[in-house]
């Protein structure tokens, strides 16, 4: 019994944690209500980070406003999906040689390469047209 | 070597993660969990397992770093502005919520 409750109390906390994150950033708009966390990168120099606007990305999405989201950030709103699909081969069980292979390409060294060439070029180029 | 991890998945890269702290926590924390999940994959399709091993709890390592200091700062965040001592410090005024 024991055992049992401690094997479920971490996946119960960590959806109750998710539920609240995703109807707080339902309701509340991160740019006019000023309770929530400023970037300090942004902060301190000015510049944008690579995940400047990702609260207003997200709030404008549980909005269905994915047009208003991709201005804010466009990167979190093309990255969500990748993310998705790598938590669901993290996840599955016992992997056939099709799946290995469809992860090696889509989460292997090059792939992991690109999204770090992506990540630093998506900060620099918004740093200059603000994007 | 291509028999030997044909049929094996990698150590937990930590991939997802990383770039998650990446873009809603702490950046150069989650940089250093991408660059260690990039040498996971390439150590483990070398065949290093066991070097692909101590990549993957190094890139653990960074990610839950960067993840732990982003919570930090939060709670930090929270706490000044529920008790309202950034009236009070001229330093914290600064940061102006």
């Amino acid at each position: 019994m024991n055992k049992r409750i401690k094997q479920w109390i971490k996946p119960v906390i960590l959806c109750c944690i998710f539920a609240s994150l995703i109807i707080i950033y339902r309701f509340f708009d991160p740019q006019s209500s000023g309770v929530f966390p400023v970037c300090p990168f942004k902060k301190y120099t000015g510049l944008l980070c690579p995940g400047c606007g990702s609260q207003r990305a997200i709030h404008d999405l549980l909005n269905l406003n994915l047009l208003e989201a991709f201005k804010e950030n466009s990167m979190v709103v093309l990255a969500l999906p990748y993310l998705i699909t790598g938590t669901i081969f993290d996840f599955l069980k016992n992997p056939n040689k099709r799946i290995l292979k469809w992860r090696k390409m889509l989460f292997g060294k090059t792939a992991i390469y690109i999204i770090l060439i992506i990540i630093i070029a998506f900060w620099i180029v918004r740093n200059i047209n603000f994007i | 070597m291509e028999n030997l991890t044909g049929n094996q998945r990698p150590p937990k890269s930590w991939l997802v993660e990383s770039i998650l702290v990446t873009l809603f926590c702490c950046l150069p924390f989650g940089l250093v969990g991408i660059i260690n999940s990039a040498n996971v994959e390439s150590r483990f399709y070398a065949g290093d397992i066991e070097g692909a091993k101590r990549a993957s709890e190094e890139a653990g390592k960074w990610t839950k770093i960067g993840f732990w200091v982003a919570i930090g700062c939060i709670l930090f965040y929270v706490v000044i502005l529920l008790t309202g001592i950034s009236a009070f410090i001229p330093f914290l005024k600064n940061l102006s919520f």
